[in-house]
């Protein structure tokens, strides 16, 4: 029996069906098509509106909008971008938020590693229960107080270092996304290493992060977006402006300059920019990591 | 699993375990159980206070007459946020899987971008729909006009939780729609194919072969919007301010409780917050967990 020609055979050949009865990644009976087409297409206007909308206000003059809000933008005013980078100093918080996210998703996945690999061998006695611990570690009630009162008492109050550890330790699944990765992976290949004469620093510094790179950077990237995204954590642990990542420098600038909509959605749009521009070259990477994690967990 | 180490002295690796555990332990494990243990005592924001024990006395006033009304508002908006979050959420990222799943010219594109808020990040998110329900001239404010009608939108008591809604599944659909395509791809093709043998129809298809196949991605994707949407605050912070009774929500109580995001500052303690804050944690367990073995009966009842 062949299956070849079997697959060859279209899924959608019958002629009452329903987009979702159609075959898995399967072509849409023509039919359908068009509405197929049509629902996508009102997928895609009901995200890229807003973005677009943004980006026409940002270029829009004070007068121009106060008379036409909605409009296309028909004198493009490029020094709102100027103005805001400078009045809303963007250029520090920006440099304060990839500082806080790269070091500490940096810390917390290199501590992923470190407490995953010697737990999913065996290497620290009652693997279980630390396995069973990480699991905990997702479903923590909400700490705001506590680690407030503990930044407070440890000195670490109002300090680049306290915000940095407290995202740090922040690890969600990155420990149990390393030892389900190892427990796929044969301890022969450890074994071998060590015949070879590796010590277990460099077997886990050196070995381990070529072997498991998309699980160590799934764990980067799930952690890096959430420092990234922070607000309430930054709110309540920095009182000095100098400190502030560009979340709450962006938030803060929206009480500054509250009607002030172009000038606003200029700033938004500096803060947006270079998100997008990641996520342009990092897509396929962001979003498998972000599914990987979210099933794991 | 054996427990010899291969790597010679065992020290090595005790070690470094330790001092990764440490940081976890420190930062995020004793604030964890602190809150506990600090919901029994009156601590405030300001060190140097005298700390006393006070029993229940800080769970006797989350249930007290004068708080009971307030609490018992922002449980509520709790229930609501979450439930109508998950429900919308879910059903419509199964939807655009379904529909995003199809051989469609630009496919792709559009995958991207239903993806795109979870990388914006709540501040920018917010922002741009505070411009778009900008009551004095947003696009929303003309597309209620054509209808003859105006609205204050998030200024609106009885608007603005529906709107908060509205743009948390906005942003947060796009991790659902790519764990459905995820589901949907891992259905061996063999299993249409078959089913076309047998001469099944594509509802038959539909409800004995996708809908039990998807049921794992189902389960994953609603267990984690209710337990994100239960504790979720920062995108309702930015959107409405802490103090904005028509979305005050758990978490936000805990913040503004604690922090004195409240008007006229906070007389309570900071351990009331805490006790806030266990109260919210024994509803996400019951909940989650009720959830979970109701969706896993499901799962093998497909």
């Amino acid at each position: 029996m062949s299956t070849l020609p079997v697959a060859a055979v279209p899924t959608g050949s019958s002629g009452l069906q329903t987009p979702a009865s159609e075959g898995i990644g399967g072509r849409p009976h023509r039919a359908w098509a068009w509405v197929s087409y049509a629902l996508m297409g009102l997928v895609v206007v009901i995200y890229l509106y807003p973005l677009l909308f943004l980006v026409n206000t940002a270029l829009k003059s004070n007068a121009e909008f106060l008379v036409d809000p909605t409009g296309l933008v028909k004198d493009p005013q490029f020094g709102n971008f100027v103005q805001a980078w400078q009045q809303g100093n963007f250029a520090a918080y920006v440099l304060n938020s990839v500082v806080y996210t790269l070091v500490a998703a940096t810390v917390g996945t290199v501590m992923s590693l470190m407490i995953g690999f010697p737990v999913a061998r065996g290497y620290v006695k009652h693997p279980k229960v630390w396995q069973g611990l990480f699991a905990a570690m997702l479903f923590l009630p909400n700490t705001l107080v506590t680690v407030f009162q503990l930044a407070l008492r440890l000195n670490l109050y109002d300090t680049p270092l306290g915000y940095i550890l407290i995202m740090a330790s922040g690890v969600g699944v990155g420990p149990l996304l390393v030892t389900g990765y190892l427990n796929s992976i044969p301890r022969e290949i450890d074994e071998a290493a060590a015949m070879d004469g590796a010590g277990y620093l460099r077997y886990m510094f050196t070995f381990l992060p070529r072997l498991m790179m998309p699980v160590l950077s799934t764990a980067f990237i799930l952690q890096a977006i959430g420092v990234w995204n922070d607000i309430i954590l930054a709110t309540i642990l920095f009182t000095s402006q100098e400190h502030w990542p560009v979340t709450l420098g962006l938030f803060n600038f929206k009480g500054t300059y509250t009607s002030e909509w172009t000038l606003l959605s200029a700033a938004t749009m500096i803060v947006a920019a270079p998100l997008l521009l990641v996520y342009l070259f990092l897509q396929r990477y962001l979003v498998a990591s972000v599914v990987g994690g979210a099933v794991k967990g | 699993m054996r427990n010899y180490i291969v790597f010679g002295r065992r020290s090595t690796a005790q070690l470094t375990f330790a001092l990764g555990m440490a940081l976890v332990v420190v930062f995020s494990l004793i604030p964890a159980v602190g809150i506990l243990v600090i919901s029994f005592t009156d601590i405030r924001s300001l060190p140097f206070l005298p700390v006393h024990w006070v029993g229940l006395e800080n769970y006797r006033t989350f249930f007290s007459a004068a708080q009971l009304g307030y609490n018992t508002v922002a449980l509520t908006n709790t229930f609501v946020f979450a439930f109508a979050v998950t429900l919308f959420q879910n059903s419509l990222a199964l939807l655009i899987a379904v529909l995003l799943n199809q051989r469609l010219k630009g496919r792709n594109f559009a995958r991207a971008v239903v993806f795109l808020p979870t990388i914006l990040g709540v501040t920018v998110i917010g922002l741009i729909f505070t411009l778009i329900f900008n009551p004095a001239a947003g696009p929303a404010q003309q597309l209620w006009a054509a209808f003859g009608s105006s609205s204050a939108f998030f200024g609106d008591p009885n608007l603005a939780m529906a709107l908060v809604i509205f743009v948390q599944v906005w942003s947060g659909i796009g991790v659902a729609v790519v764990i459905y395509l995820a589901g949907l791809q891992a259905i061996p093709q063999e299993l249409y194919e078959v089913a076309d043998i047998d001469g099944a129809t594509s509802g038959q298809k539909l409800r004995n072969v996708t809908i039990p196949l998807l049921a794992p991605a189902v389960t994953a994707n609603t267990l984690l919007c209710i337990i994100g949407s239960l504790q979720s605050y920062q995108l309702i912070y930015v959107l409405t301010g802490p103090i904005n009774p028509a979305t005050q929500v758990l978490s936000l109580a805990i913040f503004t409780q604690g922090f004195g995001g409240a008007q006229g500052g906070t007389v309570l303690s900071q351990g009331y917050a805490a006790a806030i804050s266990m109260v919210q944690f024994v509803i996400v367990a019951i909940i989650s967990l009720a959830s979970l073995a109701y969706l896993r009966r499901r799962e093998t009842a497909l």
